[in-house]
């Protein structure tokens, strides 16, 4: 048999070129001389972070110029396949330098030695002003006081081109002016290394006017694309380590459940494999993988556990939600934009509506299950290898789990399957039982998580509702709107592994958790229709499902997923308003026109209406029907702003009114970013986006007993086929007035649902007010 | 003992014959294009070809395909090569058609069931030069054990990619 120890480090060392140059490069080292704030003011400077192997303040973390004009970047961000570190953080720090796109020859991403802030694989553009911006900028700056020096020019005398800089009739590249440099500057940083949000650059330096860009706008490819196409990146999969075993976890039979007692290990079969048990982590560990996968499986089929029924179960999950769950301990949260009286006018309108949406748990489901290398080494360090969007925080979560401190701990990124949010606070899954099973056998371990297992044992996104109640005046206008939201708390970053092996973690998501994974239901969807004159939104928060009963505290874990907390109140919303125009009489998209105020809300309204070929007419559509076989017709619109970005969709649908079953033929979808910093990357996550959207709207449903989640694979948990695609039209606008670059990655997917219920609406008369529009749903709809 | 012929070089595998072949590729021959995604043939992130034919090798026992002619994606630029009949130093620095297309499409997202994606739209445009629209969707549709999932939703850019692949191809190079 062919051995790892054949092609020793193979998968670590010579493919990955990206780690190597940091050590060719790390001999370099920029330094600037530009007085911090704190230095000004005679005190060192006090970055609030742990110890990193990279010091944040220092620009040359960030940022490298190598005396050859090439350029190296930092960023604590790692890949899902959105492809910005490739892409736009190239884009955005060529011009802020004025270096061609092609000199930043490195990017450094990700791995908690190797990169100085932390946060996660969200937010990349960071509203125009993303970390990576301002270190350029800063940096910037500082080659200009260097040139002026050196070549006896005022700064304000210098231009720079293509890295070189120019002044005085003299010249010089970037490369000579930072040859032999010592000179030292400090890049004023603020926030907490572990925490969700990492550091953040403070400060305002000068940053270029956006009629100088000559790099951002253009569609430069994604390097990484090329590497994975041909076979030649490294994935976390691949990560293999001399000695390393493979593990497979045997997860309790209920998501409450505590070990009675676990399976023997049949040694006959499995010579090689061990067991090993920690609290109510069970895990098979052997040499090889398959065996470790049939070990588990003999296992498991002996392990007691106690049986446990928590859940209230699909069938009655809106009737726990409303009635049983606690929504009294969470203070309500009001959005910033409510206003007026709502309750006189409601109570006096002659139209309105009142009703209640419902959107059921989803899960992140990436193509491929989570998993991780971990090697703790004898001195109590531990490296991880892993795929995950937060890898500084995971590093504080094994520290709090090990009760070591988070400089004991080093996390390494490698690409793999997108997993859209779940790891954003911090851990996928697999990372803790990798360390804790390395720890146990004192050699680095693999866990893969199986099929099931990343089915049932990971988190989902929350299930929500909400009552919206709004009234239509005498000339067809909304005179008022009211929605309460009602979710379960919808982020839990506690490592499943340190739960279920009763080790220190950050505690189940309670009214004073910090920040994101509090139980108060936060205000996500900023309104968008200004002139409504009275208004008030609400958010009620509670526990999650199951974790007061489950007695090892779990239940149905909640992780934020794309577009998190705003689709769950976007989709009333936007479909609430499609009705209101229909109570009016109005065009659906006139209707949001002449109630929205911001010009480019109406613009990309404009614009889908455009392109979609949309006909100008109330809905529902004078030959709707609800019954009949022949296929009928509709169309729908919805609207979000998120991140800076504008978005409108419309999606046109075919119904099978005798099956219920919904194919979308059209879905025109138009963003306004700002500026485009890379228009075919946008237009191919946007286009990604929109396909996802039509798995939330139409099929996706975590379903679930009194004991756990039984969609346990695709046949269960089905998501978009080819088949399932429309024709897809994306309208980019760009907008440069706006002076900044707003996400690109969300909201797409969140999109479609209203739109599409609108759509059959319009299409049969029939409104439905629950995800996913399962073609069973359909019918039960179709018959009212 | 198990003789593998992968990607055309042979290999003695001492893999049990039960194991399924990802893992023998994946871990034995380090063959990193194939991954893990379901391990129930329900997605096609495996996806392999044997004999010219997709097959997934999450569920394939290794010895059911001894002998037979397994290519996985690190073996498409060679595959491409001996049917143009391209001279070696031209054959190193080719890839496939298919992969180059999802390059100039920029198809992939994440990219971890473009593997599958990839072999997928190699056997199409092996039998099909020229597919319809229709044709591509039902070759990711319904021409394999399930269809071939993914779930960035990049399926436009693969129909895209594939449109594109076929013309590289009738082109010859």
């Amino acid at each position: 048999m062919a051995t790892m120890s054949e092609k020793p480090g193979k998968l670590l060392g010579p493919t990955l070129s990206r780690r190597q140059f940091v050590k060719a490069g790390g001999a370099l080292v920029v330094g600037f001389s530009l007085i911090g704030p704190d230095v000004l003011n005679g005190d060192s400077p006090k970055p609030a972070t742990l110890k990193n192997s990279l010091d944040p303040t220092l620009p040359s973390s960030w940022i490298e110029i190598h005396p050859d004009n090439t350029v190296l970047i930092r960023t604590g961000k790692s890949d899902f396949g959105q492809g910005t570190t490739f892409t736009a953080y190239r884009q955005i720090v060529a011009d802020e330098l004025s270096v061609p796109f092609e000199a930043i020859t490195t990017v450094v991403a990700g791995d908690t030695d190797l990169t100085p802030d932390g946060s996660g694989a969200f937010d990349f553009l960071g509203h125009g002003t993303p970390n990576i911006r301002k270190a350029a900028a800063y940096t910037y700056q500082a080659l200009l006081d260097l040139a002026s020096e050196k070549l006896g020019v005022p700064k304000d005398k210098l231009s720079v081109k293509d890295g070189i800089v120019s002044g005085g009739g003299k010249s010089i590249s970037y490369g000579d002016l930072v040859k032999n440099q010592q000179l030292k500057l400090t890049i004023p940083v603020k926030g907490e290394l572990t925490s969700i949000f990492g550091l953040t650059i403070e400060g305002d330096p000068p940053m270029k006017p956006v009629r100088d860009y000559t790099v951002i706008g253009k569609s430069f490819k994604n390097s990484i694309i090329s590497s994975k196409v041909a076979a030649r990146e490294t994935w976390a999969t691949d990560v293999r380590l001399p000695g390393m075993l493979h593990a497979r976890v045997v997860h309790p039979k209920t998501l409450g459940s505590t070990l009675v007692s676990a399976g023997v290990l049949d040694k006959t079969k499995f010579p090689n494999s061990q067991l090993i048990v920690k609290g109510n982590l069970v895990a098979a560990v052997a040499p090889t993988e398959w065996e470790a996968i049939q070990a588990a499986d003999q296992v498991a089929s002996g392990t007691k556990w106690t049986e446990w029924k928590g859940l209230p179960g699909n069938a009655k999950l809106y009737q726990h939600l409303r009635e049983e769950a606690d929504w009294t301990s969470a203070p309500v949260e009001k959005s910033k934009d409510s206003k007026g009286n709502v309750e006189p006018v409601l109570a006096s309108a002659n139209k309105k509506l009142s009703a209640t949406y419902q959107l059921s748990y989803m899960k992140h489901a990436p193509i491929g299950p989570t998993m991780a290398v971990a090697d703790v080494k004898p001195d109590g360090t531990v490296h991880i290898y892993t795929h995950n969007q937060n890898l500084q925080a995971l590093r504080g979560e094994i520290a709090m789990m090990l009760r070591t401190t988070p400089d004991h701990v080093i996390v390494h990124s490698y690409p793999g399957p997108g997993h859209y949010g779940r790891s954003n606070g911090g851990n996928a899954g697999a990372e803790d039982e990798a360390v804790l099973l390395s720890q146990a056998v004192g050699k680095p371990v693999r866990v893969q998580w199986m099929r099931a297992d990343d089915m049932q044992w990971s988190t989902q996104s929350a299930a929500a509702f909400s009552d919206v109640h709004l009234a239509i005046d005498e000339k067809g206008k909304m005179a008022a709107y009211q929605v309460d939201h009602y979710m379960p708390a919808m982020q839990d970053d506690r490592p499943i592994g340190a739960v279920l092996a009763g080790l220190p973690t950050m505690p189940a998501p309670e009214v004073h958790s910090d920040g994101v994974t509090s139980t108060v239901n936060s205000m996500e969807d900023p309104w968008v229709y200004a002139p409504v004159p009275n208004l008030l939104e609400r958010g009620h928060g509670t526990f999650q499902v199951g974790q007061k009963a489950s007695p090892i505290a779990v239940g149905l874990r909640d992780h934020s997923m794309r577009t998190p907390g705003q689709f769950q109140q976007n989709y009333p919303r936007e479909l609430a308003i499609s009705e209101a125009a229909a109570l009016a009489g109005a065009d659906a998209i006139q209707f949001r026109i002449d109630h929205a105020s911001e010009e480019r809300a109406i613009g990309v309204l404009k614009a889908v209406r455009d392109a979609s070929g949309w006909d100008t007419r109330s809905s529902p559509r004078a030959e709707a029907v609800s019954t009949g076989s022949t296929p009928v017709r509709g169309r729908g619109v919805s609207l979000m702003l998120r991140s800076g970005t504008y978005w409108a969709c419309v999606c046109q649908i075919a119904v099978t009114t005798s099956t219920g079953a919904i194919v979308v033929e059209k879905y025109t979808i138009a963003v306004d970013p700002g500026i485009v910093v890379n228009p075919v990357q946008l237009k191919r996550s946007v286009e990604g986006g929109a396909v996802m959207g039509i798995g939330h709207a139409l099929f996706e449903e975590v379903m679930f007993d009194e004991s756990g989640i039984t969609t346990d694979d695709w046949a269960s948990y089905p998501i978009p086929t080819m088949s399932d695609i429309p024709e897809i039209k994306v309208v980019l606008l760009n907008n440069p007035k706006v002076g900044a670059y707003g996400g690109g990655s969300e909201a797409a997917n969140a999109l479609a649902a209203p739109a599409i219920a609108a759509a059959l609406y319009d299409a049969t008369g029939k409104i439905m007010r629950r995800l996913p529009m399962k073609p069973a749903y359909v019918q039960a709809v179709l018959k009212t | 003992m198990v003789t593998l012929n992968v990607n055309g070089i042979r290999h003695e595998v001492q893999a049990p014959d039960d194991t399924p072949l990802l893992y023998v590729l994946r871990n034995d021959l380090q063959l990193i294009g194939p991954q893990f995604g379901c391990g129930l043939a329900q997605c096609g992130a495996c996806a392999v070809l044997v004999d010219g034919k997709e097959a997934r090798s999450c569920v394939t026992p290794v010895a059911s395909v001894a002998n037979q002619e397994i290519t996985t994606l690190e073996g498409l630029p060679a595959r491409w090569a001996k049917q143009k009949g391209l001279s070696t130093p031209e054959a190193k620095s080719t890839l496939h058609p298919v992969q180059q297309a999802w390059i100039e499409e920029q198809t992939p997202q994440c990219g971890f069931c473009q593997n599958g994606m990839m072999i997928k739209a190699t056997e199409l445009l092996e039998s099909n030069p020229h597919p319809t629209l229709a044709q591509i969707k039902e070759a990711f549709t319904t021409s394999g054990p399930s269809p071939n999932l993914c779930r960035c939703g990049t399926y436009l850019a693969i129909i895209e990619a594939v449109q594109h692949a076929a013309t590289i191809m009738a082109k010859g190079r």
